[in-house]
């Protein structure tokens, strides 16, 4: 019998831009999301599965570095700009690290790796796309790049 | 902790994803043109980031007509709501003339005070006719007068304090006084789903800030003990003082403070406690004193009580009630009191009758009535939505009682389904609270009759069916009382 209700506790977090993540179900709409952009490259681009595979890790890792690793700031003006200097990543759990919705992301993209590189028998130039992926994705979240800005890209001005 | 059904959790997740990702995809739109515009900022800075308002571009203003809706009438059980219309998808509103006499579930207006009182009004009236609408000065200036100090020791009486200062205006009440009591080298702990004011106040003090799960005090212990371990930041020294900030019904759930055990942590560390009660005063309590007399705790164990007076009391501004030190200390440093314009005499005057009123000075029983009522009315319309299948939060004997809708889309459908019925309801949503938890907020008043609550309940269970938030099962109506039972189904 499936859990038909799930508890949800108010989060100790008042940033309103990264307390939705401890709620239920987000890591079940997270994976969804991802296998039903599956289906729909398939069924628009009606390419091979191993290609399809390839468009979604790549799409994931453009929207995820987008919003969670580049874009900063909240989109509340509640907030009064205390958030405008951290990207989502170094919001999320207050920045506590190796949290385990920062576990869950990072494993994410490696599973998505080897996804793609499985079925198209890591095969370049998929491969080569999608390993320059995987690894941007997961430096950008170790623990000791919390707030580091190399060679100062997307720095403040 | 508030039960979901799994299904609904997902699919809300994905409305905001999506509602999210249209708005950015016309977001990137907005750059490209812009960029191909020609940029005249001549070195000034943009007035706001482009993150900043998003909420308020892409996803709140597509519904707002279903949020701050005029009125124009006094919100009692019964009031009027202006309609308005739009013709570009709500971006603008614009207001008819029409008017719908709705029936009134948003108010704060727990014991029947928003309204004109046989008792109350002719006072202000003659206040309003011996001083002025307002002093126009701050109270250490000139804004000071007989009714002022009559009120502080009203106030300080009321609630069981030594002393007590107003203000005019209920949000500063907190705003303002945290930045004086607490400053760098202090901790804060707060509540999580305290209010705003108490947020920003609580920034504003540059102390220290650590937050508790909500209603948890196990877990304000462990949040405690820890920082008291660890001390201040970077230089490990102990803390120069530690407030414990809770709320005595918070306004988004209805639930009462867990305060004897609170009270028992904080006294247990040595923590200071502050107690926010912007609704329960007035309105919870078997004299109306709030959460310390319902749960029966000693007013003098809470270091400093707050409250306002804009709910249970129908007028405006707020108090700091506390020992005589600490409100002299107020006196001196508080801005709110040096530079804000005192609490205007009428409203001043209403709030001192309706104190009388609630205390049976007045020569009747209303008071007690009113407060019978309305603990009543909530306890009947709380176990009414229940049983049809609502998910309800709060306690018991609170007033306020939010109905949980979840999906995004379900929020406006509620908000204007009922307006066509004639009931007008308040619907929250992120990020007032959680993204997962939008819901509509019903507040209960004295000056509801049954028959009110009746109607109200018809119209909530057809529109309940209608949009679908009827989250548990219906409980059986039970046969034996066939004759006796109101259907509301």
């Amino acid at each position: 019998m499936a859990k038909l209700y799930v508890k949800a506790v108010p989060p100790a977090d008042l940033n309103r831009n990264t307390d939705w993540f401890t709620y239920p179900g987000v890591w079940t709409s997270y994976i969804l999301i991802l296998f039903f952009s599956w289906i729909l490259v398939l069924s628009v681009f009606g390419c091979s599965p191993g290609i399809a595979w390839t468009i979604v890790n790549l799409a994931h890792f453009a929207v995820t570095y987008d919003f969670f690793h580049w874009k900063k700031g909240t989109p509340f003006a509640e907030d009064q700009g205390i958030y405008n200097r951290l990207t989502w990543w170094e919001q999320v759990d207050n920045g506590k690290q190796l949290t385990r919705n920062r576990k869950f992301l990072t494993v994410v993209p490696l599973v998505l790796y080897l996804i793609a590189s499985h079925t198209t028998d890591y095969q370049n130039p998929m491969f080569l796309f999608n390993t320059v992926a995987v690894i941007v994705l997961v430096v950008a979240k170790f623990p000791h790049m919390h707030k580091v800005r190399i060679f100062r890209i997307n720095a403040d001005k | 902790m508030i039960a979901i059904p799994y299904l609904t959790a997902l699919t809300t997740y994905f409305s905001y994803g999506l509602l999210f990702a249209f708005g950015q995809f016309r977001d990137f739109f907005r750059k490209i043109f812009d960029w191909c515009s020609a940029n005249n900022l001549q070195g000034y800075a943009p007035i706001c980031l482009g993150l900043e308002d998003f909420y308020i571009r892409r996803l709140y203003l597509r519904i707002q007509d279903c949020f701050g809706r005029p009125i124009a009438s006094a919100p009692d059980a019964w009031f009027d709501v202006v309609e308005r219309h739009s013709n570009d998808n709500n971006k603008t509103l614009k207001r008819t003339d029409k008017i719908s006499r709705c029936l009134n579930l948003g108010s704060y207006n727990y014991l029947g005070f928003a309204a004109a009182d046989e008792y109350c009004t002719p006072r202000v009236v003659d206040t309003l006719k011996k001083y002025s609408p307002s002093t126009c000065s701050t109270r250490v200036d000139g804004g000071t007068t007989v009714l002022h100090l009559e009120l502080e020791e009203c106030v300080a009486n009321f609630v069981g304090k030594p002393a007590a200062i107003v203000f005019g205006m209920g949000y500063v009440t907190n705003s303002a006084i945290l930045p004086v009591l607490m400053g760098k080298g202090s901790l804060i702990i707060s509540d999580s789903l305290n209010h705003n004011s108490i947020v920003n106040g609580a920034r504003g003090s540059g102390a220290t800030i650590r937050v508790f799960q909500h209603n948890e005090p196990s877990h304000l212990e462990e949040v405690l003990r820890e920082q008291i371990a660890e001390g201040q930041p970077r230089t490990h020294r102990p803390w120069k003082k530690i407030m414990v900030v809770v709320e005595g019904i918070y306004s988004m759930e209805g639930e009462l403070c867990k305060l004897p055990e609170v009270i028992a942590v904080c006294k247990k560390y040595k923590a200071y406690t502050y107690l926010d009660e912007a609704h329960s005063i007035g309105a919870v309590g078997k004299s109306g004193r709030g959460v310390c007399e319902l749960l029966g705790v000693d007013t003098a164990d809470v270091d400093i009580m707050m409250g306002t007076f804009t709910k249970s009391f129908g007028s405006c501004g707020g108090y700091i009630a506390g020992s005589k030190d600490l409100i002299q200390h107020l006196k001196y440093a508080c801005p709110a009191h040096l530079y804000a314009t005192s609490i205007s005499p009428p409203a001043a005057q209403q709030i001192i009758s309706s104190i009388r009123v609630i205390l049976g000075e007045d020569g009747s029983n209303r008071g007690a009535q009113k407060l019978a009522q309305i603990r009543e009315n909530s306890n009947f319309f709380r176990s009414e939505l229940q049983k049809m299948g609502f998910e309800v939060l709060g306690d018991n004997d609170s007033p306020v009682m939010p109905i949980m809708l979840y999906n995004p889309a379900k929020i406006p459908a509620f908000s204007r389904e009922c307006l066509k019925q004639n009931v007008a309801v308040v619907t929250v949503a992120f990020p007032a609270t959680p993204l997962l938890l939008a819901r509509a907020r019903i507040c209960i008043s004295a000056a509801h009759s049954r028959e009110d609550l009746i109607k109200a309940l018809q119209v909530i269970s057809r529109v309940g069916d209608l949009v679908g938030i009827k989250y548990f099962p219906a409980e059986p109506t039970k046969q034996q009382q066939g004759g006796k039972s109101v259907k509301f189904d």
